[in-house]
């Protein structure tokens, strides 16, 4: 009789592959939170995609358009254009890093009072 | 195909070859510098992962680099073409100038992302452990950068020289 309790009481591997199915979250709690948020991902998506289309989507929409062929001055115009994709990562790491610290600080000031 | 001296058969040759180099060593160097900080920062993400995006800065420059290689890569290739009709139009001093411009943003390439890399690496576990290490290593990081783009700079410069 004792393989009958075990059956009953614990669920077999087939009704745990249920649950993954539809939604973990609905019926038991685990905490499935990205260790990294979305807004990180997108904006690390965003400059990835930056980084590939931006300098040499910008030589060939400039070269005949803007320089009228000259390519050296098209050239140079995506090499700066990647250097200021690299800067607006720089700012948008800083500007991370500080609204990481103010939340710290909001939390701890929380906690004081 | 008329064989000149000042456009003999083989001058393609070094032209397709400064391409060949910008594209081979700017990849290595910007391979490099990811590779090295990479490691860095998978060592500093499992100790500190709020700070992996901080972090990813000499990832971004290595791209540069790279970057740098391709715009000199397709600037060369658009004046590279098959010869047509019975004259060769490309000159020996237009492909001695193209395997210079090859060479340049390559081997500056190389430099730069070899420098990155090394930079990278400690830099970030650095900045794990003490964070005023930031700037600097940003500083530093833009320094090794600036080699590629003394490179490219030359090598857009030499560029100009094949329209006369």
């Amino acid at each position: 009789m004792a393989t009958k309790r075990i059956i009953s009481q614990e669920k077999s591997i087939l009704e745990k592959d249920n649950h993954i199915g539809s939604s973990p979250a609905a019926s038991e709690k685990s905490n499935i939170a990205p260790a990294v948020p979305a807004s990180v991902i997108f904006k690390l998506l965003a400059f990835t995609f930056g980084m590939i289309v931006i300098p040499i989507g910008s030589y060939y929409v400039t070269v005949d358009n803007l320089f009228s062929g000259n390519s050296t001055y098209a050239g140079a115009l995506a090499a700066i254009m990647a250097n200021v994709v690299l800067i607006g990562y720089i700012l948008v790491a800083m500007a991370e890093d500080q609204s990481d610290r103010e939340e710290e600080k909001r939390k701890e000031g929380k906690k004081d009072k | 195909m008329a064989d000149s001296e000042l456009s003999p058969k083989f001058a393609p040759f070094l032209g397709m070859g400064g391409i060949a180099a910008a594209m081979i060593f700017g990849s290595a160097g910007a391979a490099y510098g990811t590779a090295k900080s990479g490691i860095g920062i998978a060592g500093v993400g499992t100790f500190r992962p709020d700070l992996i995006m901080k972090c990813l800065i000499p990832v971004v420059m290595s791209g540069i680099i790279a970057v740098y290689s391709l715009v000199i890569s397709v600037l060369i290739a658009q004046d590279l073409m098959p010869p047509s009709g019975t004259e060769s139009h490309y000159s020996l001093f237009n492909g001695f100038m193209h395997l210079a411009c090859g060479l340049s943003v390559g081997l500056t390439g190389l430099a730069a992302g070899y420098c990155i890399g090394i930079v990278g690496d400690k830099g970030v576990r650095s900045y794990m452990l003490q964070s005023r290490i930031f700037v600097g290593m940003v500083l530093i990081l833009i320094f090794g950068e600036v080699l590629g783009l003394y490179g490219l700079i030359v090598a857009l410069i030499l560029n100009t020289k094949s329209k006369g």
